[in-house]
């Protein structure tokens, strides 16, 4: 019956055969792991190898102070700040639509909605997400730049309708507040009333003469910085919604309730309590869209206009503009190092610096979300 | 993990079986050529089942580099290889052997709504470097112009550059697209705008102005008298080997049909076939 | 500040958010709304008898007697149409020289028009490319063709201080007293009887090969492009990604190396597409020489490296989800920690992983800026499975940014370019949708 009587102990040799081969299979796996940090370490590599060449070659100064970009020119010229220039003022522009629809948009999905609707909206913010860029970049260039174009002064008017009235209400509603508040309370509401009025009208009047000078204006190319902003902060808002919402719900409970049972209003406790505490992770959702639409190629490639000029005033975004993306992208043939030259380590000049933007942009949403993280982790 | 281990192993396996396979033509370079190139890659797969013959679009810098770099057999250019080009191909022995395979001439288009009625080479020049900035500077009604040209690889850009601005610069406003077809698409669809494009691009969308006193067309690109006429090329590294695929397609311009396709897509056939 | 205010303040603040969260459904629906209702246009549309004759002869589909009754009817319905043309031509040559230079010119884009409307005139030599052999294929094409061949576009300069102003004169009055001067009217009047349209699903525009630059025909090769480099991507990408999740959550300590891969795979979720691409140009095609020129397989490789980390980080999560008292039972019951992993741990993730495998296939998909140059070509074959290690393909998100912007006859194919952005969106949200699907279910099992 010895058979039968199993050894419940492992041997040494046993145990020790398999101690060695849990470490070989964790250098293993570690190895496969290490293939993100090989390909991470081979793109820096490959960029800053190919980029360093041209600053050897033209120097530092030129590619950040000069706007006269003519690669191909004799004598050719490589001045990319008007190029840095476009993509600031596109990033601009989406931050501009993206984050006050973001946040606001955030705001409704973490503490206005109820919870069915919150399981609607979801949806839409994952398949904004999802739709390719080059969809997007279709768009802008077929359906959204002919309508700039023809109809561009309408729409631009009836933005600052559906955006101005909004806004000039609530500055009212403010001025008239901070204005009466040391006033007698039986005539302060009359005086508000009165002071309300009259700037309601003052707005009115402001509204409908520039909407006549919009809808007057002739948009003469349909491809320019506005478009591109536009689209690029409609694709930038699902990231900053949902790293946005994320922030305000990790605020917690507590924090609300704190603040409802010492009677405040919802509107109060948002603003006052929750994005306060949330505030690090709102900066890193802003942080994020930013990456995103610095790093946008498509959309811009199809419908910036790729100008390489800095716009005259400087915030014209009814001009054609050039992106870092659009540049690399349009002149990507260069990138060959058979005819190699300035013109194709100028590509690879561009790119680090895009790759360095993101890289520190990373780091610092990063940062803040892990001290947001500890932050609120500790008042729990 | 295992089904995708076996998948790959299968996949490289039949990839080895599949390596011999010498029945592929690459072609890349200028969008100009490039209908000219599609029609033929069509023309010619249909002939010669077997036969995949991919087509790039992507300029006249980039067919160059590919030939160069070995990654095209056939590299279609819309202007000749720059000196430059060619040191390196003979630095990586590369031989090109060209091939007019059409004419074509620049054409200026401006919407069909702008009044202007012709043009001189100076005043192109004076509007591509900025000199002149709008429209009633030229007897039309008070518009900036929109300029619009090629990306700086483009073979087009380049015989523009050589032969209309003289080296001179582009004003810093003009707008850059990938191709002859967008630079025909901003053009129709903007009213203040001046674009430049091969004849095989002109449609009745859009108003090709003349020059210089000559309208563009077949007849006046080959006798010349159009100031802006050049030739459309195809490169291949050394003759190909007779017989070949590669040499029956880059020779079909040389056929009736081939000529009658070139003459379809709106270019010029280099003979009177 | 009194209640009141504090109330309006609640209020509008509750408005504000509603509106922007309306606003951006709005904006889904003006981006998807256009691109839904014409793309589909590419596959439901009314066909003429040339779209029907096409398929015939391209394609070898279609009852063949029917096709040929109907082009006997559709032949004797424009027969008028080109007697009067040459009655017309008859007559110009009995005119005097003056008349007939100012007829001929019209006469030749009258005759362009009538070709592009109803195919080759007859007793034309046969054109060798395609698009001359057939008239137009579709009706709402044919409509715009008639349009043109009534009325001739004309600009009225007159206004100095304007850029002219587009006015329609009808063609007919430069003909007026000819004999081509009926042709108009019966034209308008029996377009119908000539063309013959007939509603068709045309499904194969999934499946067909694209003829003449997709002039006619399908998408296919694009089709299997897309599908070629986003499974080669998954190919490249899930085992490294989830083996490195796997390390990540299980094995890995909290040391300095472990953190720096965290930053290091961040990092690369981060970098802009359009360096993915160039370093994949430089670094696959110039450097390592995995294929002579552009292939589905540089291609592929690219994608995964853009992809990995959205895999490793998704794969990552649902790991940790799974609960402690599963591994804990493994490794109480004596198994190995792979053991634990493989048998226990991976097909209790498996669903969640599924997740972020499937949306990373839906971002691979729709790329364009890593496969400019390393895989994406305007035209070729659908490739054979061995021939992807060696050529490159055709791809949608290429396809649409070539056919939109740089293809010689872009108003032509509209509906080529609504198809295929169509065809990839959906295909995105079908991703998109079955990874909802599954994890719907996951959290209905975590939950009950």
């Amino acid at each position: 019956m010895q058979k039968t009587e199993r050894n419940l102990i492992m041997s040494d040799a046993a145990s020790r055969l398999r101690r060695l081969t849990a470490l070989i299979l964790k250098g293993f796996l570690l190895l496969a792991t290490a293939i993100s940090l090989v390909a991470v370490l081979l793109i820096i590599a490959y960029i800053t190898r190919d980029a360093l060449p041209f600053f050897r070659l033209r120097g530092l100064g030129e590619l950040f102070k000069s706007t006269a970009w003519y690669p191909s020119g004799h004598p050719a010229e490589f001045g990319a700040l008007a190029i840095f220039f476009g993509t600031g003022l596109v990033t601009l522009g989406a931050i501009l639509v993206a984050v006050p629809l973001g946040i606001a948009a955030a705001i409704a999905l973490s503490d206005i909605l109820p919870y069915r609707l919150r399981q609607t909206v979801k949806p839409v913010i994952e398949i904004l997400a999802a739709i390719p860029s080059v969809a997007y970049g279709f768009f802008a260039l077929v359906i959204f730049a002919p309508l700039l174009q023809n109809r561009g002064g309408s729409l631009l008017a009836i933005a600052l309708w559906l955006i101005g009235l909004p806004l000039g209400l609530i500055l009212i509603f403010v001025i008239t507040e901070m204005a009466t508040r040391s006033i007698r309370e039986d005539v302060a509401g009359a005086a508000r009333l009165i002071l309300a009025a009259v700037l309601a009208v003052i707005l009115i009047r402001g509204l409908l003469a520039l909407s006549a000078t919009l809808t007057a204006l002739r948009i003469a190319s349909g491809t320019n910085a506005l478009n591109v902003s536009i689209i690029l902060g409609i694709m930038a808002l699902p990231t900053i919604v949902s790293v946005a919402e994320d922030s305000l719900q990790a605020a917690g409970r507590e924090l609300r309730e704190g603040s409802y049972a010492l009677g405040a209003t919802r509107a109060e406790t948002l603003f006052k309590v929750i994005i306060p505490a949330a505030g690090s992770g709102i900066i890193a959702a802003v942080i994020l869209g930013v990456m995103r639409a610095v790093g946008e190629t498509m959309v811009v490639w199809m419908a910036s206009g790729n100008a390489a000029q800095i716009p005259s005033p400087w915030f014209n975004f009814l001009s054609p503009v050039r992106t870092l993306t659009a540049t690399i992208a349009g002149d990507m043939g260069e990138a060959d190092q058979v005819t190699g030259s300035s013109r194709y380590h100028v590509l690879f000049a561009l790119a680090l610096c895009l790759l360095l933007t993101s890289f520190i942009a990373n780091l610092a949403s990063e940062w803040i979300l892990r001290r947001q993280q500890r932050k609120l982790g500790g008042l729990k | 993990m295992k089904i995708f281990q076996t998948l790959l192993i299968i996949t490289m396996a039949a990839g080895f079986l599949g390596a011999a396979d010498a029945n592929k033509i690459t072609v890349d370079g200028s969008t100009t050529v490039g209908p000219i190139a599609k029609a033929f890659a069509e023309f010619y797969m249909k002939q010669h089942p077997g036969v995949n013959i991919t087509v790039s679009e992507s300029g006249s810098g980039n067919g160059a580099k590919s030939l160069i770099n070995g990654s095209c057999q056939v590299a279609t250019m819309s202007r000749i290889m720059k000196q430059n080009e060619y040191e390196a191909a003979v630095h990586s022995e590369v031989l090109p052997i060209s091939f007019v395979v059409a004419l074509d001439g620049i054409a200026m288009i401006v919407h069909p709504g702008n009044p202007i009625k012709a043009l001189t080479m100076e005043q192109i020049k004076s509007i591509y470097i900025g000199t002149i900035k709008n429209w009633s500077q030229l007897g039309g009604p008070n518009v900036p112009i929109v300029i619009i040209s090629r990306d700086t690889n483009s073979g087009t850009y380049e015989t523009f550059e050589t032969r209309v601005l003289k080296g001179e610069k582009i004003a810093k406003n003009c707008e850059y697209v990938g191709s002859s077809g967008a630079i025909r698409q901003r053009v129709q669809s903007t009213q203040a705008a001046i674009g430049y494009v091969g004849i095989g691009f002109i449609d009745n969308t859009v108003k090709a102005l003349p020059v210089n006193g000559v309208s563009p067309s077949p007849e006046t690109v080959k006798d010349g008298s159009y100031p802006i006429g050049r030739p459309l090329y195809m490169y291949t590294n050394d003759y190909p080997k007779m017989g070949s695929d590669l040499y029956l397609f880059v020779n079909l311009y040389l056929t009736k049909k081939g000529q009658e396709i070139i003459e379809e897509t709106g270019f010029i056939p280099v003979t009177n076939y | 500040m009194k209640l009141a205010s504090r109330k309006l303040f609640d209020r509008s603040l509750t408005g504000v958010s509603v509106m922007a969260v309306i606003l951006m459904a709005l904006s889904l629906l003006v981006l998807l709304g256009p691109i839904f209702s014409r793309g589909l246009g590419a596959f439901f549309f009314r066909a003429t008898s040339e779209h029907r004759r096409l398929m015939l002869e391209q394609f070898n589909r279609g009852d063949q007697e029917e096709i040929a009754a109907e082009t006997r009817a559709v032949t004797e319905a424009r027969q008028p149409v080109y007697k009067m043309l040459a009655n017309f031509e008859e007559e110009l040559k009995n005119m005097e020289y003056v008349r007939r230079r100012g007829y001929n010119t019209q006469l030749k884009e009258v005759k362009d028009l009538l070709r592009e409307l109803l195919g080759p005139l007859p007793g034309e030599l046969e054109a060798v490319m395609l698009r001359q052999q057939y008239g137009q294929t579709r009706w709402d094409r044919s409509l715009v063709k008639l349009g043109q061949f009534l009325y001739i576009e004309q600009w009225d300069y007159s206004d100095p201080s304007q850029m002219g102003k587009k006015f329609l004169a009808p063609r007919q009055r430069s003909f007026a007293g000819t004999q081509l001067e009926p042709l108009f009217p019966y034209l308008k009047n029996n377009l119908g009887k000539m063309l013959q349209p007939r509603f068709v699903f045309y499904w194969r525009f999934l499946t067909d090969v694209s003829l003449d630059s997709h002039f006619f025909g399908g998408i296919w090769p694009e089709i299997l492009g897309t599908i070629y480099l986003t499974l080669g991507a998954m190919l490249f990408a899930i085992p490294f990604g989830i083996i490195a999740a796997i390390y990540l959550s299980e094995f890995a300590g909290g040391g300095r190396l472990v953190s720096m891969l965290r930053v290091c795979i961040s990092t690369l979720a981060g970098v802009p597409s359009i360096v993915f691409g160039l370093f994949g140009l430089a670094f696959f095609i110039n450097t390592l020489h995995l294929s002579s020129s552009k292939s589905v397989l540089a291609g592929s490789a690219t994608l995964a490296l853009l992809i990995l980390p959205t895999i490793i980080r998704s794969a990552e999560e649902a790991l940790k989800a799974v609960p402690h008292a599963y591994k804990e039972a493994a490794l109480s019951l004596g198994a190995s920690q792979l053991r634990m992993v493989l048998t226990v741990l991976l097909p209790a993730a498996l669903p969640g992983i599924l997740t972020g495998i499937i949306i990373s296939m839906g971002r691979a998909a729709g790329e364009t800026a890593p496969i400019i140059f390393t895989a994406a070509v305007s035209v070729g074959q659908p490739l054979k499975l061995w021939e992807t290690l060696s050529q490159p393909t055709p791809a949608l998100p290429w396809n649409i940014y070539n056919l939109a912007t740089e293809h010689q006859a872009v108003d032509e194919i509209r509906h080529v370019q609504y198809g295929m952005v169509l065809t990839l969106v959906l295909l995105v949200l079908l991703l998109n949708l079955a990874a909802i699907m599954i994890r719907a279910r996951i959290s209905k099992k975590m939950r009950g």
